[in-house]
């Protein structure tokens, strides 16, 4: 098994509850580790699958800061600080950006407020080497309703990671996609989050198959017999699984199974 | 055979130059049939109306009566523009939200009775004119662009928290520049009511002249072919005016066409 540790806690969700006229969410508990590879900027991809309808989008917002929950906090970054709107990076499914704004113009507006300290200069060679990283260059003029929604979906990630956050969220990235964009969305995010050691994506999907194909940690959203809200039902360590790191992984058989498990039981 | 069958069957759709041959047969019929049809009837045919609109172009008073009417419109419709902005942007602060509520409402408040009040609290025909064109735009103005406001997807202002902006600069960039082009459109379907407008106004008080005074002093002596030559003038300016400002949007915000295309 390839050697690794897990350090430090960089995302803790601790005792989450989130009702409306109805519990949504229970006592949601979860950790991710900062995970280290010798040798590696290994970030972490990191899963939170449950089908739809279960609360997911509305974990999403409370791990993005963008709602509170009735009661418990959610830490973030190494000094584990109560997390605040801006904080953590979203990609939603329909990858959202600025329709009156160039590609261009939508990555720069990311670096107006980033945490990234750089001249304009500096600022436009970096849009210019993501933008060519990430097959964007030459859509850089062109306005997001020009772009295909692979294109979409890679400018609204290179915006967030612009903005300097470890943290991004992304909504449902495997939604709506052929077999062969999720593989090149696969190599896209697994891509981005070795940009960085402390790189964390957190995928929340429904998805079982490709979530787990990507993630070296998931956890099962589901409800639990005779109680309402969601909650926290596993928690899958795929490194120790030995499933994690792996691009072929989908064929293992071993692997199969587990995502027939997962099925059955979201 | 092919096109007749394409142009009868429903939810077809025709390439432009098959839309434009289509507008200019039609036009052309129901032209030709008022002629034949209104030879002795009361209505003026378009001949005589064509005769009327040449007349009028040609006449030594029609510029000054257009010039006359455009200014009040153009003048009446910057200032309901930055009033209508105001109030709709003003809108999104709680403080301010049941003033944009009531302006709505006043689309539902009648001018005439509020003439004699208009008349009091202005120094000038022209002011009462501006006044009452304003006043009667304005309504329409704010309710179309709150509708604009609501439809906001609540993403984008998502978008912006988590690109690290402030309630302000979020304002600035969603709700202001993000819809300027949909403003821009606002205005656009606008200018029809406030062109309309004009010769209602333009009645109040007939000292600076305009189209308006043109129609309704023809109207007066029953000089139809005149009134009917005013009308097509008032008709073919707001339809110029509606494909300037159609035309002008898509050169000041390129992304329009895109939305068009799509």
């Amino acid at each position: 098994m390839t050697s690794y540790s897990k350090n430090e806690v960089l995302i803790q969700v601790k005792d989450v509850n989130l009702s409306y006229d109805k519990q949504i969410l229970r006592d949601i508990n979860f950790a991710i580790h900062n995970i280290v590879r010798p040798g590696l900027s290994q970030g972490q991809v990191v899963s939170l699958i449950g089908r739809s309808g279960i609360g997911k989008t509305q974990l999403f917002k409370i791990l993005a800061g963008l709602i509170q929950p009735n009661t418990g906090t959610v830490l973030v970054g190494l000094e584990q600080q109560p997390v605040k709107a801006g904080q953590v990076g979203i990609v939603a499914q329909n990858y959202i950006l600025f329709n009156h704004r160039t590609v261009f113009d939508n990555l720069r507006l990311a670096m107006q407020h980033s945490s990234i300290t750089l001249n304009d200069k500096e600022k436009d060679a970096l849009i210019n080497d993501y933008a060519t990283k990430f097959d964007l260059a030459e859509h850089l003029k062109k306005y997001p309703l020009q772009l295909s929604g692979g294109q979409r979906q890679r400018a609204s990630i290179i915006q967030q990671v612009l903005t300097g956050n470890k943290f991004i969220l992304l909504d449902e990235p495997f939604s709506g996609l052929d077999a062969l964009m999720i593989d090149r969305v696969i190599e896209l995010l697994l891509k981005i989050s070795t940009l960085d050691e402390l790189n964390t994506l957190v995928i929340v999907s429904h998805d079982v198959e490709n979530s787990l194909a990507i993630s070296d940690t998931a956890f099962i959203l589901a409800r639990q017999k005779d109680k309402e809200g969601a909650t926290i039902t596993e928690t899958l360590d795929l490194i120790e699984m030995g499933f994690a790191w792996n691009p072929a992984i989908r064929e293992n058989e071993k692997f199969q199974h587990l995502v027939a498990q997962i099925k059955h039981k979201i | 055979m092919e096109l007749l069958k394409t142009i009868f069957s429903p939810l077809t759709q025709i390439k432009g130059r098959t839309s434009i041959i289509l507008i200019v047969v039609e036009a052309f019929l129901a032209l030709l049939l008022w002629e034949i049809v209104g030879q002795n009837g009361l209505i003026p045919v378009p001949s005589k109306i064509l005769t009327s609109v040449v007349a009028i172009v040609t006449s030594s008073y029609f510029v000054d009566n257009l010039f006359s009417s455009l200014t009040l419109t153009f003048t009446g419709m910057g200032i309901s523009i930055v009033l209508a902005l105001l109030v709709s942007y003003l809108s999104l602060i709680p403080v301010f939200a049941p003033i944009a509520k009531f302006i709505v409402k006043c689309r539902y408040l009648t001018l005439t009775g509020l003439i004699f009040l208009f008349t009091l609290l202005t120094q000038d025909g022209h002011q009462l004119k501006l006044s009452l064109l304003i006043f009667g735009i304005v309504p329409f103005f704010v309710t179309s662009l709150l509708a604009i406001i609501e439809a906001i997807n609540v993403q984008e202002y998502e978008l912006c928290k988590t690109l690290r902006m402030n309630n302000w600069q979020t304002l600035w960039e969603v709700v202001i520049i993000g819809r300027l082009d949909q403003v821009f459109e606002v205005m656009r379907q606008n200018f029809a009511i406030a062109w309309m407008m004009i010769t209602m106004v333009e009645g109040l008080s007939m000292s600076e002249g305009g189209l308006g005074t043109m129609l309704i002093k023809s109207n007066k002596y029953i000089d139809l072919g005149t009134v009917f030559g005013i009308l097509v003038i008032i008709f073919a300016l707001g339809i110029f005016f509606d494909f300037l400002l159609r035309n002008l949007r898509h050169w000041l915000f390129p992304y329009t066409k895109i939305q068009v295309k799509k």
